[in-house]
């Protein structure tokens, strides 16, 4: 159950937002691939535009296959509504472009995916928003950040690639008593295994390209409103002032709990036109069918992947948030209690030339630059997107040389350990 | 807008439309622990069609301050000076569940400022279980689970809503969650004179607007409540109690064709 239904997960999964249609019949959601819908006269058009009335106009706005997927992830997240974007990029930079203006500023974990710490640190700037980087699972530190014009506090459920687990109940607290919401990018986890508006967290964010997609097929972004924030609180004129692009409604007083996403999709879908395609929506929604199943797989095979690296001699250090070496370990327990995903990271003997001399021996494993596939993923940053920095650079940005990255798919786990094998034992060659 | 009643702010929609008490008005009454978002799909509507509107949190609902009203009575006492306030010297009013009960007693105490009566998803009286009562009082939130759960219907659960990505389930929650339930569930369940407040209307054209699946106040009792006041009851097939939110193209079509036919009368 979350709070938007009674059903369970894997049956919001499988049924939420759509129903047989009534001309056809068609049992799986259909994909509406037009541009437009046409109106029944100028008062159905009028009454539409003047948001009197519920329904599609125009699918950069929205899409009949799109809403379903989005009131399937509000769901499975137990928000009151959700927008899906072309990318979680597009879902992040709506997300943060809705909340601040210029001079406005952003607290956010310093331990997050590279391109959206580049967004906050250089794109966003140009636009006189900044960002303050934090230890976001340090109370002082985020507690000191805040600002009178801090408009969001931002972490990741759990961090791309430092493995840190966000301390989401302890983090909202802090940020909601400061009059803050509190934005998650629960990427990682997915709602299969962590529901960050049940910990506190206002609004959440995915790239569902990941593994709520889980195929590799699509690209693709969702934005979730908690419905949980108190946008009149004062700091927030962008929801209680009038909206003059829309006749100066008053989004707080017009749509209350679900007034985030109302204004995203009036001003940043309608603006900026980061519209998921629905075709994209219909592969994504073949892919939350079996969230929860897959899910499941994915943290069996990481467990068993992980326990096996630790007893590899050519593995230097293994890196996974229910560890003991992790920092937030415990925190990992509480919040992940089916499991902390299934990225994990480790060191390989032979340091840059070891992690290369890995990526190149592997064969199951695909060296791409993605995760959250069904099928296994491996990444030496240090001979790929970070191969010009230097060793003290890397260091610098968390990421030592002898890094390898997994993102562990559904195979066979003796399939996977057994191609490992291989890579490792090129590692150990090149360390001789 | 924002208004003054009993020394307590009143926050009230108007449909996106500055109030012009010269039009005809429509006063929407939201259910117990609901507030005017109930109306948003109805009120934009007739602010945009040639009527001024009036949906009001009642008190301490969401964006009004001051305290709950503690009986029905206190409601309808309470609109009368709300809409002494906005300048309105009759309307069309318009109740949802507890609000048509609100708007029941208003009506029988005021016949002469009832341009016409429009009951949906209600019943002249709404029995309220003494458990669901407590379970209020030590939690709307705790209240507002079983509330969203027999209030919305099959469509509503199965993750559908008219206004594309939302979830209408969370939204009533959320709202629920925070508003004081208790008190309006115990004025509804003290309420027990709403058939007499019906013998005392006259002709007051009426309107009875229900849902074949609504829990919360059963179809039997609305069709009760339809007969005894005289009129042909609207039944909205498929929805459940929460019509307003869970219908709004179907609630606002029967609302406008009995208030535009009552209003060709009323200009006559």
């Amino acid at each position: 159950m979350s709070n938007s239904s009674f059903y369970k997960p894997s049956t919001i999964a499988l049924h939420t937002g759509y129903s047989p249609e009534p001309q056809h019949g068609s049992r799986a959601v259909p994909i509406y691939q037009t541009t437009s819908f046409a109106f029944d006269d100028v008062s159905d058009a009028q009454s539409l535009f003047n948001v009197e009335r519920g329904g599609h106009i125009y699918s950069r706005i929205s899409n009949p296959t799109v809403a379903v997927l989005e009131q399937r992830l509000a769901a499975l997240e137990g928000g009151t509504g959700a927008i899906c974007t072309a990318s979680g990029m597009s879902a992040l930079y709506s997300t943060f472009t809705t909340l601040c203006s210029a001079g406005d500023h952003i607290v956010s974990s310093a331990q997050i995916y590279g391109s959206t710490a580049t967004l906050l640190r250089h794109t966003l700037p140009r636009f006189n928003i900044n960002t303050d980087f934090v230890p976001i699972n340090n109370p002082e530190a985020l507690r000191a950040a805040i600002k009178p014009n801090t408009k969001l506090v931002f972490c990741e459920s759990i961090s791309n690639p430092g493995m840190e687990v966000s301390n989401l109940p302890e983090i909202a607290k802090i940020a909601n008593e400061m009059g803050v919401p509190v934005v998650v990018d629960a990427t990682f986890a997915t709602p299969a295994l962590c529901r960050p508006i049940e910990h506190g967290a206002n609004i959440v964010v995915h790239s569902v390209t990941k593994w709520i997609g889980g195929h590799g097929a699509a690209i693709g972004g969702a934005i979730i409103d908690g419905g949980n924030f108190d946008w009149g609180n004062g700091r927030f004129p962008e929801m209680t002032e009038p909206f003059a692009p829309y006749h100066g409604m008053r989004f707080w007083e017009e749509f209350g709990p679900n007034c985030f996403v109302m204004k995203v999709r009036s001003e940043a879908m309608r603006d900026l036109g980061p519209a998921m395609a629905p075709q994209n929506a219909f592969l994504i929604l073949q892919g939350v069918e079996t969230l929860s199943l897959r899910m499941k797989k994915h943290v069996e095979n990481t467990k068993a992947l992980r326990d096996w690296l630790l007893e590899q001699e050519a593995v230097t250090w293994v890196n996974h948030p229910e560890l003991d070496t992790n920092d937030s370990c415990e925190v990992a327990k509480t919040l992940f209690p089916d499991g902390a995903g299934s990225m994990l990271c480790f060191g390989v003997a032979g340091g840059r030339a070891g992690g290369a001399a890995f990526i190149n021996s592997v064969g199951l494993a695909s060296h791409l630059a993605n995760v959250g596939d069904s099928r296994t993923l491996v990444l030496h940053p240090g001979s790929t997107t970070h191969s010009r920095l230097t060793k003290e650079a890397l260091e610098a940005s968390g990421i030592s040389e002898d890094l390898i990255r997994v993102s562990v798919g559904l195979e066979d786990i003796k399939d996977i350990t057994s191609d490992f094998a291989k890579g490792l034992k090129a590692a150990v060659r090149v360390s001789e | 807008m924002k208004l003054r009643v009993n020394n307590a702010e009143v926050f009230i929609a108007t449909g996106g439309k500055t109030f012009n008490p010269e039009l005809p008005t429509v006063v929407f009454l939201h259910g117990s622990g609901l507030d005017h978002r109930s109306w948003a799909l109805q009120t934009r509507w007739f602010a945009y069609h040639g009527y001024s509107v009036l949906a009001p949190d009642l008190p301490g609902h969401s964006l009004s301050s001051g305290a709950a009203c503690e009986s029905i009575e206190q409601s309808a006492e309470w609109l009368e000076q709300l809409l002494d306030e906005a300048g309105v010297k009759s309307a069309h009013i318009v109740g949802h569940s507890q609000g048509f009960l609100t708007a029941l007693e208003f009506s029988k105490n005021n016949p002469g400022r009832v341009l016409s009566l429009t009951a949906i998803g209600t019943a002249a009286a709404i029995p309220v279980n003494q458990a669901l009562i407590d379970t209020a009082k030590d939690s709307s939130a705790k209240a507002a689970h079983m509330m969203v759960n027999w209030g919305f219907g099959p469509s509503a659960h199965n993750g559908r809503s008219a206004v594309p990505g939302m979830q209408p389930i969370a939204i009533g929650r959320a709202i629920m969650s925070r508003n004081p339930l208790a008190a309006d569930l115990q004025a509804c369940a003290d309420y027990k004179t709403g058939n007499d407040a019906i013998s005392a209307l006259g002709n007051i054209p009426a309107c009875c607007i229900l849902a074949d699946k609504d829990k919360m106040t059963p179809i039997k009792a609305g069709l009760k409540l339809a007969e005894n006041m005289g009129v042909n009851p609207m039944i909205i097939k498929g929805y459940g109690h929460m019509l307003p939110i869970e219908a709004p193209r179907k609630t606002l079509n029967a609302l406008r064709n009995f208030i535009s036919s009552v209003q060709i009368q009323v200009a006559a």
